[in-house]
């Protein structure tokens, strides 16, 4: 093999080894989401509430914003979770009830570093509900 | 630390860090149950503004707060503190290292946290973030004062509630003096607010209804063990109004009245609050 092969077999190495390697860190980036506290859930009288607000589309808007201010410095900015707490299109998250879902807003999970927002009136809890179902 | 390294130190944060959420409470003094979110640091300015009553020299003692969320079911605080007036002078007034722990992991209908604080000032410190025992401020020349140091320690126990719109908090208050036997010292304080705002808008806003909180809160000391007695005490009451200017600092302003003679007249006190997170997104 002359010298000049062997640089672009070197080079090839290289740009596989760093691809790879960027590969493998995006892997653990994924890895790093937060797990979702599977035994943290709602109380059947809350998880039961229905959105009153399901019928009006206008506060789909607001809650977006809420989001973004409340929610996406932990969740991220498209709910996909960080290091720092879960991803919300996790089918489990999804697959509870707007109530359940207005309870752990409201309350948090202060021992899983999710605050409580029930400083928030509840229309804007409701709010940020509606959000969470329209995650795509 | 000198003037450039804290201004160093405050850009570097101001730099690293995330946006994060302001949470601040519209009380000056009352505590509620919401503490820091884990990871985000807020730095505070305020000042508390005092007409006294009779010919004493009015003041003014402002006071840097940094609040860190170590955990979320536990907060620390800092603070430093000083004071001016317009005739008897100035000088700084010490500090104060705060924790709080929550101790329920979800919401109930109260919400208990326990609050300790130990306090390194001198008997010239006017802030005025709690209120105890009794008699009223000692107005005499701010260097005598600063001569007088105090180790005190303080327990609150703080007692909070969202209830439908509004927020309820009572805050009991003990503290005992680590540097001279004054017995202990009793205070409290309880205090109402809510969110001006019912849906949030779908645009920025600055001036919108949802951005304002207002209430009212009430403080005051309870006498202490040596002389279980409510003369000579000082109690305030204090409509509170906050406004989350953008989603990251909060500007807060209340106007104390005093209730009785050992109080001062007016308390002013303005604040604001910038928050920011420190562990970023990953």
């Amino acid at each position: 093999m002359s010298t000049q092969a062997a640089r672009r077999l070197v080079i090839a190495q290289a740009i596989i080894g760093m691809v790879a390697a960027a590969g493998a860190s995006l892997t653990v980036v994924r890895a790093q989401v937060r797990g979702r506290d599977s035994a943290w859930s709602a109380p059947a009288e809350a998880a039961a509430r229905v959105n009153p607000l399901l019928n009006r589309p206008g506060a789909a808007a607001g809650g977006e914003k809420l989001f973004q201010h409340r929610c996406a410095t932990c969740h991220g900015e498209d709910g996909r979770g960080t290091s720092k707490a879960p991803d919300l299109m996790q089918p489990d998250v999804q697959a509870q009830s707007d109530g359940a879902l207005l309870w752990k807003i409201s309350s948090g999970n202060t021992h899983g570093g999710m605050p409580a927002f029930s400083f928030l009136p509840e229309p804007q809890r409701w709010q940020l509900v509606l959000r969470l179902r329209h995650m795509e | 630390m000198s003037v450039p390294r804290t201004c160093l130190f405050l850009a570097l944060a101001l730099a690293l860090a995330s946006r994060a959420h302001a949470q601040e409470r519209a009380y000056f003094v009352t505590y509620d149950h919401y503490l820091e979110e884990p990871g985000n640091l807020e730095i505070a300015v305020a000042t508390t503004t005092g007409v006294p009553r009779g010919n004493d020299s009015s003041y003014s003692a402002p006071w840097i707060e940094l609040e860190y969320g170590i955990t979320g079911w536990w907060t620390a605080e800092l603070y430093l503190e000083g004071v001016t007036t317009r005739s008897d002078g100035s000088g700084f007034t010490g500090w104060r290292w705060e924790n709080r722990f929550r101790p329920l992991k979800s919401e109930h209908r109260i919400n208990p946290v326990l609050y300790l604080e130990y306090e390194n000032i001198n008997e010239a410190s006017r802030i005025q973030k709690e209120i105890v025992g009794s008699g009223s401020l000692p107005f005499e020349p701010i260097a005598d004062l600063r001569e007088e140091h105090v180790h005190e320690l303080e327990v609150k126990l703080i007692l909070s509630s969202a209830l439908a719109a509004w927020n309820l908090s009572e805050n009991v208050i003990v503290e005992k003096n680590l540097s001279q036997d004054e017995g202990l010292e009793f205070g409290y304080s309880v205090g109402v607010s809510r969110s001006l705002g019912g849906l949030a808008s779908g645009s920025a806003c600055h001036f919108c209804r949802e951005n304002f909180v207002a209430g009212v809160e009430a403080y005051g000391g309870l006498g202490t063990s040596l002389e279980r007695s409510l003369s000579d005490t000082r109690h305030f009451i204090a409509p509170v109004i906050a406004w989350h200017i953008t989603d990251r600092s909060t500007l807060k302003a209340s106007t104390a009245f005093g209730l009785t003679d050992a109080s001062d007249r007016y308390l002013v006190r303005v604040g604001w609050a910038y928050e920011l997170s420190t562990r970023g997104r990953k």
